[in-house]
């Protein structure tokens, strides 16, 4: 009998099935959950080299100051975001119009970027720093102002993303039918459609702050760029600072500082998450008072078409010409490329992002299977929070807390690139998850069903049903994680300084002032992104192509 | 006043497009002898009801039906008054604080209803209002819906696909296919004259005879000749002998008689209060008839002869790509 | 031997019961429909039988082989759903192919087998399309010929008719039965449509509240009705209550608000609360005077009506036309009449009522009180049915929120 015959036959048995889910959920949350948070542990049996943090008020107040400035910023993105978000949600889904597609295209194409690189194209955008001869606007811009700026480019399209695809969900027929009861159009969207949005806000927020919250490479190499790398920190570039500048782990001072502030970054992000949930749960936007003549006002005549401008605007301004900007280096004189460095960093980065995303789907099968077709099971949906954990930790408390957890089994430097690779599947099995969970949910349940009372067993009916209708967005889900992975800068730097992937690379270049050369390499890992992104929408499209 | 057709014959698009919720590409939309087809939909002062219901799911009944009176700013005491007249109206005042999610379907679209009429529009468009409900609550729904809309003597354009219920709510059918309107008139004038071989199939079951003319005289008298040769006395025409035509005759005035056609029986059904026999007649034909729940039915395999009622059948010419092709639903 | 046997079958879904205590025998080669409103445990009992719902307790017996335990796949029960579940990714031809691939069929039969699937859902032309190119009839007919060449002697059919038109919906009817037929297969038919059910089943099994009420042929479901509900569910009925003054001549005489109404023979005691429950279709109106119609003279009807009312409105329906009328007492009365009387009424006319006494079924009056018992659709409320019970109001004898909710004047 082949393999697929006895794996059939196998699947048959319900505790098989059992025994195979059990297996996916012990290994999700000892390789990825517990990791993840590892580090919280250390607190209690470390507790001496945090008190001796706690003690010491001039480390106490980088800590506090770099806490604030994380957190500050991944609110005032947020809320930037959403103000701007919603009515390019609004113009994506309720439109229609020549040249979606490629706003469409435009919309994502920060993602295809690695923060990194945008941290070097933002920078000089917006205030060219010393020593790069090509004309920017060159703004006197605080470091924090900088930060906001490079934030709204990569969480932008998050919340795009995700207030579109909840509003794509809600009914337009209530809209509709406020509007065939006398309501104007902006009536109708503040009473009816708005309060129906909650649920996406929290998505789209708790989204957006995360990626904010966690992003190290670009804020990193945006500071390093200013000059001010080692006096202005956000949280993970605190770690990362204090990880390759300061060097050694051993000695107690940079531990406890480390321990505590991945663990106040943990804390308070898990802490959010529910806060958000709950906030926006209860949260209702008033309307007892309506205002028709005002409503008409704003509904109609050049009010709309101007709010369209000015959405269209930010985009354009704020998002993409800073994120582009970088390609002005190609009218520079070609600098001189290490290309053997280049190539070997770029071998590693595709080892990592390829090995995580392998795993990722392998695990992430099964888990998602159960996850979407138990939605009312109380293990489903503990499950379906946890899938989320190593997306809202900031990806480096995330590494660090990692090379603690394995460190504490013995595994040393020598591991490293093993270890890069688990982190690296820790915050792309999320990304994988979601995708594939989507994709089943969007499967009719009565297909596999039907095909099971036919004569399949249930591996039959996965691999000869399921499986070719959700292909498509496996390997979408996969090649977002690879892009997700290839442009990660601070889980690999806080697992371990010797592991040299492209983003560690264009860092260490910036660091060291060779400009053009990081910018040279950038754009061509932006071409490796771009690539990959238009994959997956050519996959994506399809897939809408042949439901329709 | 009812529009009814298959699926796909634009019956949507039409009421869509006097509300406002769509533009036409072309041509104009007059209500009350005045061109709207520029106004706005919120301006236009038409109800809409939709198939898949849409109330606002996180609002309370009430608060559903008083929507139009608030964002029109009536003033609080209005809307009290409204939302409590039209929530009696429909019989759901004493639940009026529960939310959409806690009544069954047919109790969500009476209060739909309600939140229409609440808006004080003159003309109710009805979107396929009963087709999301159970069977039965549908025939219950739609006598009740027919009571709700005489008591207020509003313009109501209900679409449906059902012609049962369109028979059963309106005082004129406009029957659509392809995008055009193909027949209008009441349910008894399309019922019992209808005008083409696809209406008299898809407004009520008949029979389809394939037949030719045999013989007319001058006041209109005509007989036609079926396949297998038998002729039979048909309603007044003005067909020409040698024509090719459709006889369309309802099962309800087909009889058992020993001088009539001669039908084998191929399968009696019990459907209520009465039989249903289909039968395959000599020429055939398919022919159905109805026996009273009470009387003797034969078996299957018996052979019956079958009379029908001359004056209610009606005659058309027939249509160039065939029968089939005519009553295709799809 | 008995093609399916459920035995004391039950499953609940957290507080909501699908499945309490059913028992069915369905024999070898019959047509069944379940029928039943929104939320009855229908498609529950169905899942049970083919084994994608696994019960909590009680058995399913399938060809005399206990086969609780099975897998789908061991049971040889096809279920052909309500959205036809399609493989979407798979030609016309190779949805109809999945079975006997799956089972490892040789090739030639195999091939032989769909082609005559094809065929004989009129469909060979389009093996080649995918599913999402044909319209809503013609996937319904490929879920039928896939669920067919599975060689399966048992088909579950979940609503396959629901998201069809009106009128293609009546038009399938008998072509779907007449092929199950053909194949010689037993067939449980999951409906709401009680038209559907009475047209197609050979029994129906009418459920309610993961009850089976009653499990009959259409004749006796529609005839003698276990309960008021199944008498108003399967065919409108008029109802009245009233309370039991006598048994004449085998009949059961019950008088509603001053008025003596006959009924069928009952065990009712004298002086007990009874449901009168009349079909609008054996319900008759005739004009005072009028002389009665030869079809009614046949039955056995009395010169006089019962009562006399106004009629409210006449509408016709195509073959039949139903009359409105308020009765003094009874509330709103309406009747089903042959469309050839069409003429005969206008509203504001007097018409007296009566009706067969045969046709005339008489229940107690049910614990939880009437307007519970008639409720047609499900109340998707949390709220427990024991407290809707107790809280259903006692409505004044004759008028009904069910019938003749705004009905006035």
């Amino acid at each position: 009998m082949s393999l697929m015959g006895r794996l059939d036959e196998l699947s048959a048995s319900f505790r098989v099935r059992r025994a195979w889910l059990a297996f996916a959920v012990v290994v999700f949350i000892a390789v990825i959950v517990v990791p993840a948070v590892f580090v919280v542990t250390k607190v209690f049996t470390d507790w001496d080299l945090v008190q001796g943090i706690l003690d010491d008020p001039a480390s106490m107040s980088v800590i506090e100051g770099a806490v604030w400035n994380s957190f500050s910023i991944a609110f005032i993105v947020t809320i930037i975001d959403i103000v701007v978000g919603l009515p390019m949600a609004w113009i994506m889904v309720r439109r229609d119009f020549k040249g979606k597609r490629w706003l469409d295209t435009l919309l994502d194409m920060p993602l295809a970027f690695p923060t990194a690189v945008l941290g070097i194209s933002v920078v000089m955008f917006w205030g060219a720093p010393e020593g790069i001869s090509i004309p920017g606007l060159g703004l006197d811009l605080s470091p924090y102002m900088m930060l906001v700026l490079l934030h709204i480019i990569f969480t932008y399209p998050y919340m795009v993303r995700s207030l579109s695809g909840i509003l794509e969900q809600i009914d337009v027929n209530y809209e509709t039918a406020a509007m065939t009861l006398g309501a104007s159009k902006w009536t109708a969207v503040r009473t009816i459609t708005l309060p129906l949005f909650r649920a996406g806000m929290a998505t789209g927020f708790i989204l957006c702050f995360a990626r904010s919250l966690s992003e190290t490479g670009g804020t990193y190499i945006a500071l390093t760029m200013m000059g001010v790398q080692s006096s202005f920190f956000t949280g993970p570039t605190f770690i990362s600072w204090l990880k390759s500048d300061v060097g050694s782990t051993d000695s107690p001072e940079v531990m406890g500082s480390m321990i505590l502030i991945s663990v106040i970054m943990i804390v308070l992000a898990l802490i959010l998450l529910v806060v958000v949930k709950w906030i926006i749960r209860r949260f209702r936007i008033p309307f007892d008072k309506v205002w028709p003549v005002l409503g008409r006002k704003v509904s109609r005549g050049p009010l709309p078409k101007a709010k369209d401008f000015l959405t269209i605007a930010f985009l354009v301004v704020i998002v993409l010409l800073p994120s582009f900007y970088i390609f002005m280096y190609l009218t520079q004189p070609a600098a001189s490329i290490d290309y053997g460095t280049l190539m070997s960093s770029i071998g590693t980065s595709f080892l990592v992002a390829g090995v995580a995303v392998v795993v990722d789907v392998i695990l992430g099968v099964p888990l998602s299977l159960y996850i979407a077709r138990n939605r009312n099971g109380k293990l489903a949906n503990i499950l379906d929070g946890l899938v989320n954990v190593p997306l809202i930790i900031p990806t480096t408390a995330l590494g660090f807390s990692l090379a603690l957890f394995w460190g504490s089994f013995g595994a040393g430097d020598s591991l490293a690139l093993l270890l890069v690779i688990l982190g690296h599947i820790s915050f792309t099995y999320p990304l994988v998850v979601r995708n594939l969970i989507g994709a089943i949910e969007e499967v009719n349940p009565e297909c596999e069903e039907v095909a099971m009372t036919l004569g399949a067993k249930p591996f039959q009916a996965f691999r000869r049903i399921l499986m070719p209708i959700i292909k498509s967005s496996v390997i979408a889900g996969g090649i977002l994680a690879f892009t997700r992975s290839l442009g990660e800068t601070g889980a690999t730097l806080s697992i371990s300084s010797s592991v040299n992937t492209v983003p560690i690379y264009i860092t260490r270049l910036v660091e060291a002032g060779d400009y053009t050369e990081a910018a040279m390499c950038s754009i061509i890992l932006i071409a490796v992104c771009f690539v990959l992104m238009m994959a997956v929408r050519a996959l994506t499209h399809r897939r809408q192509g042949r439901d329709a | 006043m009812t529009i009814l057709g298959p699926s796909g014959c634009g019956k949507t698009t039409l009421i869509k497009v006097i509300a406002g919720i769509w533009t036409p590409t072309e041509g104009k939309v007059y209500v009350d002898g005045q061109d709207v087809t520029n106004v706005p939909m919120e301006d236009r002062d038409v109800g809409y009801v939709f198939q898949n219901i849409a109330l606002f799911p996180m609002m309370t009944l009430k608060d559903n039906v008083e929507y139009s009176p608030r964002v029109k700013d009536l003033g609080k005491e209005r809307m009290e008054e409204l939302s409590e007249e039209y929530l009696k109206l429909v019989g759901m005042f004493q639940r009026a604080g529960l939310l959409p999610d806690e009544l069954s379907g047919g109790e969500q679209q009476k209060v739909a209803i309600a939140r229409a009429l609440a808006s004080g529009s003159k003309m109710l468009m009805l979107d396929e209002p009963l087709s999301a409900l159970d069977a039965r609550v549908r025939v219950e729904l739609r006598y009740e819906l027919r009571r709700i809309v005489k008591k207020l003597g509003i313009t109501v354009l209900h679409v449906t696909h059902d012609q049962e219920e369109a028979m059963s709510v309106s005082d004129r059918i406009v029957l659509m296919r392809y995008g055009a309107i193909a027949e209008v008139g009441t349910p008894l004038e399309i019922y019992r004259r209808p005008k083409s071989v696809f209406a008299a199939n898809f407004i009520g079951e008949t029979n389809l005879l394939e037949c030719t003319v045999s013989d007319w005289s001058k006041s209109g008298k005509t007989r036609v000749t079926l396949r297998g040769g038998r002729e039979v006395k048909v309603s007044r025409t003005d067909f020409r002998p040698g024509d090719a035509v459709v006889l369309s005759v309802r099962p309800e005035h087909v009889y058992p008689d020993e001088e009539g056609i001669e039908a084998v029986v191929k399968s009696v059904v019990f459907v209520g209060t009465y039989w249903r026999v289909r039968t395959v007649a000599e020429s055939s034909d398919y022919i159905q008839y109805n026996v009273p729940a009470e009387d003797e039915v034969p078996g299957e395999g018996d052979v019956v002869h079958l009379v029908l009622n001359r004056k209610m059948t009606v005659v058309f010419p027939r249509p160039e790509g065939g029968i089939e092709e005519e009553i295709r639903l799809e | 031997m008995p093609e399916i046997v459920l035995e004391d079958l039950c499953k609940s879904f957290g507080d909501s019961v699908a499945a309490d205590h059913l028992n069915l025998r369905i024999e070898d080669g019959e047509y069944v429909c379940i029928l039943g409103p929104t939320g009855a445990g229908k498609t529950t009992c169905m899942r049970m039988i083919c084994g994608l719902t696994r019960p909590d307790s009680g058995k399913v017996i399938l060809g005399g082989r206990d086969a609780t335990n099975d897998s789908p796949d061991l049971r040889n029960a096809t279920m052909l759903s309500q959205t036809y579940a399609l493989f979407p990714h798979l030609t016309v031809y190779n949805n109809v192919m999945f079975a006997p691939k799956t089972k490892g069929w040789p090739e030639a039969d195999s091939k032989q087998i769909v082609r005559s699937m094809l065929h004989m859902v009129h469909l060979d032309q389009k093996a080649d399309w995918m599913p999402g190119e044909l319209s809503g009839g013609q996937q319904q007919r490929i879920a039928l010929a896939r669920a067919l060449a599975s060689g399966s002697k048992i088909l579950l059919l979940d609503e396959p008719l629901r998201a069809l038109d009106a009128r293609l919906r009546i038009d399938l009817r008998k072509e779907l039965r007449s092929l199950a037929k053909e194949m010689g297969l037993t067939c449980i038919h999951v409906t709401h449509d009680q038209d559907e059910a009475l047209e197609m089943a050979d029994r129906i099994a009418i459920i309610r509240r993961g009850r089976i009420i009653q499990f009959g042929t259409p004749r006796e479901v529609f005839d003698d009705p276990a309960t008021p509900f199944v008498a108003n569910f399967v065919g409108r009925s008029n109802i009245m209550t009233g309370t039991v003054v006598g048994h004449p001549d085998g009949l059961t005489e019950v008088e509603v608000a001053g008025i003596r109404l006959p009924a069928r023979a009952s065990d009712l005691p004298v002086g007990s609360e009874a449901v009168v429950a009349v079909k609008i279709g054996f319900t008759k109106l005739t004009k005072p005077g009028a002389e009665p119609d030869e079809e009614d003279e046949a039955e056995d009807i009395p010169a006089r009506g019962y009562a006399r009312g106004r009629v409210e409105r006449v509408l016709y329906e195509g073959a039949t036309i139903t009359v409105e009328a308020t009765v003094e007492g009874l509330g709103l009365i309406s009747a089903k009449l042959p469309n050839r009387k069409y003429e005969e009424f206008a509203a504001g006319d007097t018409v007296e009522v009566s009706w067969p006494a045969a046709k005339a079924n008489v229940f107690p009056m049910p614990d939880c009180g009437l307007e519970e018992e008639m409720r047609l659709d499900r109340w998707r409320g949390s709220s427990s049915t024991g407290s809707r019970c107790a809280s259903a109001t006692s409505t004044p004898s004759g008028t009904y929120p069910w019938t003749s909710a705004t009905a006035s004047t």
